[in-house]
């Protein structure tokens, strides 16, 4: 971990984690503001209205009752998978293919820190900032949900689907990381790390359209974000958190070690 | 010896690269690195720098390897890339902040004396900056640290002609304080001036490494004569002078030390235009082998 270089990654990527934090958290307000603690029946007679199968894929299908339920079917469904995907590919393919591809790596190399110091810095940015995004809106959320419905959010069942997701996201993070470490052109580290969570999630709806498809729930990283268990029960929480934290270790410290041995074109 | 570089080889997927590369340079001394565009000069400056992994051989700086023990030697160099890239979100300033934040810098005067000599201004993005200027914030950026070694790739392109000779006082200045300095040029007349020693490297291999002055004894210059009469041209045919006719008034006539004979024949003719050429490296290695092989460019 350098302080020098986390200040000046933060510096070149404040504005995009910035952006996309504002908009989650303008779905989060709007899907509050929109909850009817009566029923959630006018929004699931609007969502009738759409194609069902697309509906169905995106998790719009069967908008939950209450509150806990209402928030994690309208947003965790698509909007914190997205967004945060947005994110992660654009972020982690800056963090080090871009320093590579321009030849600015050149200019970290050429400092006494060692690339495990280097590349560490920048996957702890990335983890970081994602964390920045998700306790930023779930405090809002929060908040926001015990001013306007008192005491309607579980916030331990709530707290437990953003556990999982934040880990999903940063597992999410560290493909594109694991890309950027790999690739010395930007356009293969930007192409497979955003690529392969697309698929992800592309496998993950198709899984949850028919029963014949189902098993390809198990090829998405995704399919860990299961609200009915995550709800269900505690100990879902914590088995999926423990393989979502190994995932993640060996992703990132895979990357760290790729970029340690290759050879750069710099 | 500050470096040391050992049957280095490196082979990239299209079959060129570098092969068994060895020379080594002494404490102190100023070594030019010489060869033609695609030569393999800037592949053998990334293993010095650690940046590449050698397909066999390797590369020391003061007895540490350069790969392995990477970010041990970068302290002890300065490095200035032949492609620059920079941080272009900062201004210059910043970057030389940064820079310094990243070596643990803590004097600053050597970077400031130079952001006086080379006349630069820090404080737009770098993004904006001209090519001239990135090259003066580049060397800035490799002297700032009062490093031990030079390694310098393709130093003085993009800069004006003053400031090359600005830039060529400071190496001087650093070589008489005892530093080593390795500099790549595929133009002779770069390294001439403060090097003392030349390696010549030509589709990977070191054909050559020589004193500069003998070097230089082989250095041959030539120049476009413009004649007024188109018959002076037939004149010169008859004089031992080396001869190519461009146009019907113009000839290329290449000079190796003897000028007498040059001023003498020229003398006799109605020239009204003289312009020197500068002969690349391989001009030089021609003479110098009596023949030159394909070239990459």
């Amino acid at each position: 971990m350098n302080k020098a270089l986390f200040k000046a990654t933060l510096r070149a990527n404040w504005m995009l984690g910035l952006f996309i934090a504002l908009i989650i958290l303008m779905y989060v307000s709007v899907s509050i503001s929109m909850y009817d603690p009566g029923g959630t029946a006018a929004l699931n007679e609007m969502l009738d209205m759409m194609p069902k199968g697309f509906m169905k894929a995106l998790g719009f299908d069967n908008l939950g009752s209450d509150l806990t339920g209402y928030l994690a079917d309208f947003l965790y469904g698509f909007i914190m998978i997205m967004f945060p995907l947005i994110y992660t590919a654009i972020t982690a393919n800056k963090l080090i293919a871009k320093h590579v591809d321009s030849g600015s790596m050149a200019y970290l190399l050429t400092t006494p820190n060692t690339r495990v110091k280097i590349a560490t810095t920048q996957a702890v940015y990335l983890i970081a900032s994602i964390a920045v995004i998700f306790v930023f809106n779930v405090s809002v959320a929060i908040i926001m949900s015990g001013a306007v419905f008192p005491g309607m959010l579980d916030i331990g069942k709530f707290l437990g689907l953003n556990l999982v997701t934040f880990l999903v996201v940063v597992a999410v993070g560290g493909i594109g990381f694991f890309f950027s470490c790999l690739f010395d052109e930007t356009r293969y580290s930007l192409g497979l790390g955003a690529g392969v969570p697309i698929i992800c999630i592309m496998f993950k709806m198709l899984s949850e359209i028919s029963d014949k498809i189902a098993w390809l729930k198990y090829l998405s990283i995704y399919s860990f974000i299961n609200i009915d268990k995550i709800f269900a029960n505690g100990s879902y929480v914590i088995l999926a958190s423990s393989i979502l934290i190994v995932i993640i270790g060996v992703l990132y410290i895979v990357a760290i070690r790729i970029f340690n041995a290759r050879s750069l074109s710099i | 010896m500050m470096i040391v570089v050992k049957n280095l080889t490196q082979i990239y997927k299209s079959g060129k690269g570098i092969f068994d590369l060895d020379f080594s340079i002494k404490e102190g001394e100023a070594f030019g690195y010489l060869g033609p565009n695609g030569a393999g000069k800037t592949t053998t400056i990334r293993n010095l720098l650690g940046f590449a992994n050698a397909t066999k051989g390797d590369a020391k700086i003061n007895g540490l390897d350069c790969r392995k023990d990477a970010a041990k030697i970068q302290n002890s160099i300065g490095y200035l890339p032949g492609e620059i890239a920079f941080f272009d979100n900062m201004s210059g300033m910043e970057f030389l902040k940064f820079m310094g934040e990243m070596r643990h810098v803590t004097d600053f005067s050597i970077r400031d004396d130079l952001i006086e000599r080379l006349e630069l201004d820090l404080h737009g993005k770098i993004r904006k900056m001209s090519k001239g200027m990135k090259q003066k914030l580049a060397i800035i950026t490799a002297f700032m640290h009062d490093p031990q070694v030079y390694i310098l790739d393709e130093p003085t392109s993009g800069l004006d002609p003053l400031m090359q000779n600005i830039f060529m006082d400071l190496l001087e200045n650093e070589k008489s304080r005892g530093k080593t300095i390795m500099m790549s040029s595929h133009i002779f007349e770069k390294v001439q001036k403060v090097c003392d020693r030349a390696g010549i490297i030509k589709d990977g291999r070191i054909v050559a490494v020589e004193d500069i002055h003998s070097l230089n004894a082989l250095k041959q210059k030539a120049y476009i004569v413009t004649f007024q009469d188109p018959t002076d041209i037939e004149k010169l045919n008859n004089t031992n002078l080396t001869i190519e006719k461009i146009s019907s008034r113009q000839v290329r006539i290449k000079v190796n030390q003897n000028y007498t004979n040059f001023f003498e024949t020229l003398a006799k003719c109605s020239v009204i235009g003289l312009d020197s050429e500068q002969l690349s490296i391989e001009d030089i290695f021609m003479k110098y082998y009596g023949k030159v092989g394909d070239s990459n460019e």
